[in-house]
């Protein structure tokens, strides 16, 4: 695919959107340059919802630390506080019972498939077509009962904790009876959602070459997650990461890099996410859920890279007398906003929104202080 | 004996509109009930909500004052909307049809025309703070291109306006023309006389293909998706509509539903030579095309995403090709 460049070089009009808008379900500023209702480029900025919360994390007791982070976003929670746990685990060398990262790893892509089926919905709903985004809400519904049910919440699970997951988060046998019953269920239901997709010629019409975003452009934008693989590549954290190496999967990729391709690619992903789902639960190990057995002592800066639903989720921390310091928290959004700019050149400015939606773009998440360097 | 004619007239045609009136008030709920609600398996709101109790809500609640530059012609074009409609629909009763200038198809062609260019100036009125008068800081050190023009996202909802004007709307007055070619007659009396003496337009060909073509301009007058690219939620939120609160509001929404009735039963009269009359069983025909107009419509809004002008275009130029061999083979 052809890299796309701008009509003109000269900017007449410019339209700006937000930071209040009802397509944009986050607070962002986006000025779109037009001509003729064309986008020749456009300028994202975020910053109007920053809580600091690594700054508050400064100083905090590592496991208060790590309960604050779920509060980073309402769709990742889980993936934050399983991120953090894992860095200070990883730093700390605890061991993980072999129970506790299977569950762990069922919070994870339970969480995958809301992430995706709020995607679809929100990707349905971009370009009006409400009937659509309501099956996928749906669908939704039961992946949030079975957080809640494994959880206790909807939103904020609080499912991980320092050596493994928190008691009332094991799963018994009724439960995962439920998950297996729910998973056919869900099946049946994204079956059902894909074909009615692909057969709707005026939907697909409405969404194929929009926002297209080639390959070579992805990777020197440093995009990461689904939307990367959205336009070919096959790389998946997943693929690295210690929890999944039990576990069957394949990186699913679609070729063009645009909105139909990134819809498909979510919904196909969501086929993983049940198919690894089923294996945990028909493998899933006895034994117990969390280690206490471990010793706190002063580490230097841990690292630790996780796949979430958006991309690749980065934290990091030094501990000092159990407590966090220099805490930096990277979400993918943040390396996604230079392709939902791309992505919406040369599109209609009804598209544009839609261009920006392709990426997943969780602003209020990615609101990170940012250190400026002056030269 | 010609004053006690006209103040019965005058009495008949003021009952026929108040119940259409009424009537109409149901539209809206009826599609987001029974359709849109029903379509996507949810329960929907009361079918009084947002034709009767929305309006209702809305005369009570507090002004906001719009930010537009001509404030007084602003606020006053919901009302301008709401006579036209009006007009319109007295213009199609029997009542009307002795005062051959108001019921022509030219008075209504022309009247709908109004309520277009209304649009355009709604949308080119309104400045509201969702995009240029935003406090945000966007012209700062480091952002791009600071010396560019700085356009309201309803100044693109005015411009989309002006161009359904010019091609959007083209389908609708093809097919309206459509039963002239029948008739021989712009006077909706002759188009009415012609039809009772020879059976609907409708079940000719010239009027199935016709009756198509007055179904897609509908839903384009209506601004109803798939059509609705001067309101799209996407970029423009409500377009022309942005700034309105409170009574203005409220007179949108009624507007919107005396619209849809009206156009139903411009339909009826002019496919099926039955004008609107409370006196005559044969309202129930007028509501029941209405109906069926509010339900076509729901369905079809409810299956379809919105356009751009990729596939509005040539959704277009089919329905105005449709017009035009509809309109050719009435002549024949």
């Amino acid at each position: 695919m052809e890299e796309k460049v701008p009509r003109s070089n000269i900017i007449e009009t410019e339209i700006p959107l937000g930071t209040v808008h009802p397509a944009a379900l986050e607070p962002y500023r986006v000025r779109l340059f037009v001509e003729d209702e064309i986008v020749q480029e456009a300028e994202i900025t975020i910053g109007v919802n920053h809580r600091g919360i690594e700054r508050i994390m400064e100083g905090l007791p590592v496991e208060k630390a790590n309960s604050l982070t779920e509060k980073i976003c309402g769709i990742c929670s889980n993936s934050h506080i399983w991120n953090s746990c894992r860095t200070a685990e990883m730093g700390l060398g605890i061991e993980i019972p072999e129970r506790a990262l299977y569950i762990r790893v069922i919070m994870g892509e339970l969480e995958r498939l809301h992430s995706h089926f709020l995607y679809l919905a929100h990707g349905c709903e971009t370009v009006a077509h409400e009937t659509f985004s309501m099956r996928v809400f749906y669908l939704r519904e039961i992946v949030m009962e079975l957080l809640a049910m494994i959880g206790g919440n909807r939103v904020q699970y609080g499912c991980s904790v320092l050596g493994g997951v928190r008691p009332r988060c094991d799963l018994d046998e009724a439960k995962l009876q439920r998950l297996k019953e729910d998973m056919d269920k869900l099946e049946a239901g994204l079956t059902d959602f894909a074909q009615r997709f692909m057969a709707d010629s005026i939907l697909i019409s409405r969404v194929t070459g929009v926002g297209a975003l080639p390959a070579k452009q992805a990777i020197r934008l440093a995009v990461t997650g689904p939307s990367l693989r959205a336009t070919g590549v096959a790389r998946d954290l997943r693929t690295t990461m210690f929890e999944y190496d039990d576990f069957d999967f394949n990186v699913i990729t679609q070729p063009d890099g645009d909105v139909k391709s990134n819809l498909l690619m979510r919904a196909l992903e969501s086929f993983e996410s049940i198919k690894i789902i089923r294996q945990a639960i028909a493998n899933i190990p006895e034994g117990k859920v969390v280690n206490r057995d471990w010793e706190m002592f002063d580490t230097d800066i841990n690292e630790s890279y996780i796949e979430v639903p958006r991309g690749t989720l980065y934290h990091s921390y030094a501990l000092e007398s159990g407590r966090v310091r220099h805490c930096i928290i990277r979400t993918p959004s943040m390396a996604n906003i230079g392709a939902m700019q791309y992505a919406c050149i040369g599109d209609h400015v009804t598209d544009a929104q839609l261009c920006i939606v392709q990426c997943d773009p969780c602003f209020t998440c990615t609101d990170r202080a940012i250190e400026i360097i002056r030269r | 004996m010609f004053e006690t004619t006209v103040i019965n007239s005058i009495i008949a045609l003021i009952i026929t509109v108040v119940v259409c009136f009424l009537i109409s008030t149901l539209l809206p709920g009826i599609e987001r009930k029974y359709v849109h609600a029903r379509i996507q398996q949810r329960i929907g709101p009361p079918v009084t909500s947002p034709g009767i109790m929305a309006p209702i809500k809305f005369l009570f609640k507090e002004n906001i004052e719009p930010s537009s530059p001509v404030p007084g012609l602003y606020k006053a074009l919901p009302v301008i909307c709401f006579f036209v409609v009006l007009s319109i629909l007295i213009a199609i009763t029997p009542y009307a049809f002795a005062i051959p200038a108001l019921s022509s198809l030219v008075a209504i062609v022309g009247l709908l025309k109004v309520e277009e260019i209304c649009y355009v100036l709604m949308g080119s009125l309104s400045k509201s703070i969702m995009s240029v008068r935003m406090p945000f800081p966007d012209r700062v050190k480091g952002a791009a291109h600071l010396n560019t023009t700085r356009s309201f996202i309803e100044d693109i909802s005015a411009k989309r306006s002006l161009r359904m004007i010019t091609y959007g709307s083209f389908p609708l007055y093809l097919a309206l023309f459509a039963p002239v070619t029948a008739a021989r007659s712009i006077f909706l009396n002759d188009i009415v006389s012609y039809q009772q003496a020879h059976g609907p337009f409708l079940f000719t060909v010239a009027g199935g293909i016709a009756a198509i073509v007055f179904f897609i301009g509908y839903m384009i007058i209506l601004n109803e998706y798939p059509f609705s690219i001067i309101k799209a939620k996407c970029d423009v939120i409500e377009g022309p509509y942005m700034e309105y609160a409170s009574k203005y509001r409220s007179i949108v929404f009624i507007t919107r539903g005396f619209l849809m009735f009206t156009l139903g039963v411009l339909f009826s009269v002019l496919f099926i030579g039955i004008p609107p009359t409370v006196f005559s069983p044969t309202i129930l025909l007028n509501i029941v095309v209405v109906l069926i107009f509010v339900l076509m419509m729901g369905i079809f809004s409810a299956f379809t995403p919105v356009f751009t002008n990729r596939q509005l275009l040539p959704t277009i130029l089919a329905s105005t090709l449709l017009g035009i061999l509809a309109i050719v083979l009435g002549l024949l």
